[in-house]
């Protein structure tokens, strides 16, 4: 599903924010990719959704090679691709629905379809009874759950989640993941980027260590080794 | 799918300029100006034509014969005159002719008439009126005139309407070119304004903006709205200007009227007449602009 061949990327004037990594994650995995601030891991996140061009290498999304990708392509890339942020990045203004039908409106699907797939994608994200509400009358897990609708609605073959539980309580963040395993379980490959030691422990799933831009472990069940 | 997409377009468009609504609303003000300023330029040239026209329409020479001239030998100066290459007509005003025109002319004038009265008999003298073939040959038909010898002739009135001429195309191309500065002062003003409008619409959507990008939407959907508030600044600017611009036209009027008496100029029906060249040019000179501005606008900026 994603392949890293020999990716290397510098950042002016030396920094090697990726040195040579050779990654390969299969469809339908669930992987954990660890490290320390500034180690590449969002780097390697935006090299992914075609936001940074890698110097050396290749990367192979679904047997599509990204390396070079044009301007024109990413919108399509984004859309196989759904991404979610420690920062929830709703629309304030825009009710839960809104804000995940607003990701199909400017891909231009139709209001039936909208009407159709948004309240499907709510109620596996749990939140069919909240469509209505405006972020700021829900929790933070709750703005994270119609953050990861709003990155289901697409359909994507992978789920990127870049520090999905960094703003929330364990409580929270715990049920967050157990929706990320959930959707992991309907094919969906989820790679999740995290420092948060307790939750890869427990995830006992594949996990990738980076540091200074090389990959150091690759563990097929692993812990947070840091 | 298009057409739903360009259906979203429109409505994105019309959220931002309602988010940012002084911003906006002080953009189409500018362009108002700026089209203000142009269709003023445009009335001063409809209105120095007409000036120039009148004032060519006036312009003759008088040439005075003594009184007891015989017929046949001002008939004959009358011929030899016509015959120029820079006369256009000659007329002959005889001395009743003459007696006729001055009543006429002075019949409000009670001291005038008196005097008339007094003289008994016509103090007047005949005279041929020259009219010029074209006003830049005036001075070569003045020459002519002069060299003619002739012992009926009394005396010659060749004023110099010339000057005046040149006077009114100094001050016109002197206010056409103050319009023209003006003008272009305003474009620019409406440019940089436009500019400003977009950025700060980027600006005020860049959560917006950043969103879509995550999502998948194409460079196409995140800036078209922008591109489309431009169209929609010049159509509002451009219908705004032919509103204002007629009813300031009807104010005008009256005033053109009185200064141009005997002299048909209807300024509303020059731009009736016209209005598809003056504002379907304006419209087209308006895009091209203000879809300028926002393209360099949202090619700058909206990589967020």
């Amino acid at each position: 599903m994603i392949k890293f061949i020999n990716v290397t990327k510098i950042y002016p004037p030396d920094i090697k924010a990726l040195n040579q990594v050779n990654l390969h994650i299969k469809p339908g995995e669930f992987v954990s990719i660890v490290g320390q601030s500034g180690s590449g891991k969002t780097t390697l996140v935006k090299s992914l959704i075609g936001e940074e061009k890698v110097d050396k290498g290749k990367i192979i999304v679904g047997g599509w090679d990204i390396t070079n990708i044009g301007q024109r392509e990413v919108p399509f890339l984004r859309r196989q691709i759904g991404v979610i942020f420690q920062d929830f990045k709703l629309l304030d203004k825009k009710t839960l629905f809104e804000n995940v039908a607003f990701a199909l409106q400017v891909c231009g699907q139709t209001p039936k379809k909208i009407k159709a797939i948004v309240p499907q994608v709510l109620k596996i994200v749990g939140l069919e009874g909240k469509a209505r509400r405006y972020p700021k009358e829900v929790s933070g897990g709750e703005q994270q759950r119609a953050v990861i609708a709003r990155a289901l609605v697409h359909r994507p073959k992978i789920l990127l989640a870049d520090e999905p539980t960094g703003n929330l309580d364990s409580i929270n963040a715990e049920e967050i993941i157990e929706l990320l395993k959930k959707i992991n379980k309907f094919g969906t490959t989820i790679v999740l980027v995290t420092h948060n030691r307790e939750i890869v422990n427990r995830l006992r799933k594949r996990v990738i260590t980076i540091e200074n831009g090389v990959i150091v472990s690759d563990q097929a069940v692993g812990k947070y080794m840091l | 799918m298009f057409l739903l997409s360009f259906a979203r377009v429109i409505k994105f468009s019309f959220q931002d300029i309602g988010r940012n609504i002084w911003l906006s609303i002080v953009t189409m003000s500018i362009l108002i100006l700026a089209l203000f300023s142009v269709n003023m330029l445009l009335t001063v040239n409809v209105i120095s034509q007409a000036a120039i026209g009148a004032v060519k329409e006036k312009i003759d020479v008088n040439i005075y014969i003594k009184p007891d001239t015989e017929e046949s030998k001002i008939m004959a100066l009358k011929a030899q005159i016509s015959g120029l290459s820079q006369v256009k007509d000659v007329q002959y005003i005889s001395k009743a002719q003459a007696l006729e025109s001055f009543k006429e002319k002075h019949q409000n004038n009670p001291e005038v008439m008196e005097s008339l009265k007094e003289i008994g008999k016509n103090p007047l003298t005949p005279s041929l009126v020259i009219k010029p073939k074209d006003v830049d040959q005036y001075q070569e038909l003045i020459v002519n005139l002069n060299s003619i010898e002739d012992d009926i002739i009394e005396s010659r009135n060749f004023d110099d309407h010339k000057l005046m001429i040149d006077k009114i195309n100094g001050i016109t191309d002197r206010v056409s070119e103050a319009g023209m500065v003006i003008s272009f002062t305003f474009i620019i003003i409406t440019l940089l304004l436009v500019y400003n409008s977009i950025r700060v619409a980027i600006y005020t959507h860049r959560r917006e903006i950043k969103i879509m990008r995550l999502v998948g939407a194409s460079n196409w959907f995140i800036r078209a709205p922008y591109l489309f508030s431009s169209i929609i600044y010049t159509v509002v600017g451009v219908s705004a200007i032919v509103v204002i611009y007629y009813f300031f036209l009807n104010l005008l009027q009256p005033y053109i009227e009185t200064f141009f008496i005997d002299y048909d100029i209807n300024l509303a029906a020059h731009f009736r007449d016209n209005f598809i060249n003056i504002f379907g040019l304006q419209f087209l000179v308006g895009i091209v602009v203000n879809m300028g501005a926002s393209l360099i606008a949202v090619s700058k900026y909206s990589k967020v």
